[in-house]
């Protein structure tokens, strides 16, 4: 689908954060896996390795672990926003979970679509924004198409 | 018959699957495509369409839920030091709790054994909307000093306002954490939640560390807004001459500048406010009053100080050397 079919949105932060203090967006990841299924071996070796040492360095998230009968296994996070995402780990291994975890967690919850810009400023303007009449001379009457002065 | 004799054999006939739970029991499954699976999602989807979607839960109401790891979770999110005894107390509202007695009596039980042990928010709200009343109307006479008492006003109960605070509420996860009767939480309750949080703030970090957190996710919400957008003024030109009575400059007087179109659908007329023959300010609109209207908050704007090329807000982090010399505001006023 084309850019115009698809949904964008311009590039924002959440209650401005990182203007005051930067707040991981990321409140809350549950790991939903199965004990016995072969997709979940990756998970399950994520939560033997490594899922301890991702709750330590993110100690604003809360992690959930709930063993459960699935056919697949998935990261369900939830961000400040509300947002709920998730994403399916079906045979990954544990350094592949790990990476996308961390890649959630430093993430907001807005939307992942297209950026239409990847910039965005409060204050475009210092000066005042150009219009055809900055800098230009005033006129004595009323402002006329050029054409009409004559050599006298 | 013959298909009882094809199922003693265990075989795939007529695509049955067989499992055997233990010995004497096996549970037949057939996987192929179900034909009562299009009737029973019609079906579903009528009874969908007619009573309307299901009404929102909880977040404490879903699996996947510790409170205790969440309250704590919410100070650490937002780098504060929070009591959590208090916290808890500042996210239990009094609907909460009555609804909760009602409950409780409704089931018949004994009121001693049963009594209900948590204490509403009540005086941490009215000590947080007080505490956050006073800092806000110290911030903006500090950071916008040329602002006149409506001005600042203003500009205090914007972002005292429903929208704002419950905005900032929202989005830092004081929603899902608040005990409240009603789902979703209303605007009331939520913005006395909040109020009762940062008074929970101040009760344990001190004033300083409130007036921080109101500086970084309250006043944030300045960023990008003009003046006129959150304070609405009807009459500009009548208060401009207040204001340069006020500072003892000469009314301003208005000169057309420039026009252009004048006799077209969209005529543009600049006119231009000088004081003492000098331009103060210069404002275009479609007709010579508009446009009057349009240079006199210009004027303003810049008599205030609140241009959008002005200095911007101070939120550089506060080094804990000086957290000990400054008193309470003028720390979060000094940065800002």
């Amino acid at each position: 689908m084309t850019s115009r079919g698809t949904p964008s949105r311009f590039l924002k932060s959440v209650l401005q954060n990182g203007v005051g203090r930067y707040v991981c967006q990321l409140k809350r990841i549950s790991l939903v896996f199965s004990k016995n299924a072969q997709s979940s071996l990756g998970a399950r070796h994520f939560i033997e390795e490594g899922v301890v040492d991702f709750a330590k360095k993110n100690p604003g998230t809360v992690v959930y672990i709930s063993p459960e009968p699935c056919r697949i296994p998935r990261i369900v996070a939830e961000y400040l926003n509300g947002t709920v995402r998730e994403e399916a780990i079906t045979s990954k291994t544990s350094q592949q979970i790990s990476e996308l975890v961390t890649k959630m967690a430093n993430q907001s919850g807005l939307d992942i679509i297209r950026i239409r810009k990847p910039y965005h400023t409060d204050s475009p303007s210092i000066q005042g924004q150009w219009h055809p009449f900055t800098n230009r001379p005033p006129a004595d009457g009323f402002i006329r198409p050029p054409g009409k002065e004559t050599s006298s | 018959m013959a298909s009882g004799l094809l199922a003693t054999r265990g075989l795939l006939a007529f695509g049955f699957q067989y499992q055997h739970a233990c010995r004497s029991v096996v549970i037949t499954q057939t996987r192929h495509k179900k034909r009562w699976m299009r009737s029973y999602e019609r079906i579903m989807a009528e009874k969908l369409k007619m009573e309307g979607p299901s009404p929102p839960k909880r977040r404490s109401e879903k699996p996947n839920w510790d409170y205790h790891a969440e309250v704590e979770a919410f100070g650490v999110r937002l780098q504060e030091n929070f009591q959590l005894e208090r916290l808890k107390t500042a996210f239990v509202n009094p609907c909460y709790v009555r609804t909760e007695q009602e409950k409780r009596g409704a089931l018949g039980l004994d009121p001693e054994v049963a009594a209900l042990n948590l204490k509403d928010n009540l005086e941490l709200q009215t000590k947080g909307q007080a505490f956050i009343q006073g800092f806000l109307s110290d911030w903006v006479r500090a950071s916008f000093p040329s602002l006149p008492a409506e001005g600042t006003a203003a500009l205090v109960s914007h972002l005292m306002g429903p929208e704002v605070a419950c905005h900032v509420a929202r989005n830092l996860g004081v929603e899902d954490l608040t005990m409240s009767a009603e789902f979703p939480v209303p605007d009331e309750v939520l913005y006395s939640t909040f109020c009762a949080v940062v008074a929970a703030l101040e009760e344990s970090s001190g004033p300083q560390r409130a007036g921080l957190f109101l500086r970084d996710f309250l006043t944030a919400q300045l960023i990008g807004k003009d003046l006129f957008d959150v304070w609405s003024v009807v009459n500009p030109m009548g208060l401009l001459v207040e204001e340069c009575t006020r500072r003892g400059l000469p009314l301003p007087e208005p000169r057309l500048l420039r026009s252009a179109g004048v006799s077209t659908v969209l005529p543009l007329y600049f006119v231009g406010l000088y004081c003492d023959k000098k331009l103060l300010a210069e404002g275009p609109g479609e007709t010579l009053l508009a446009a009057e209207e349009e240079a006199a908050r210009s004027a303003l704007r810049k008599l205030y100080c609140y241009t959008e090329s002005c200095r911007p807000l101070d939120f550089s982090p506060i080094s804990p050397q000086t957290t000990s010399q400054a008193t309470t505001t003028q720390q979060a006023l000094s940065s800002g």
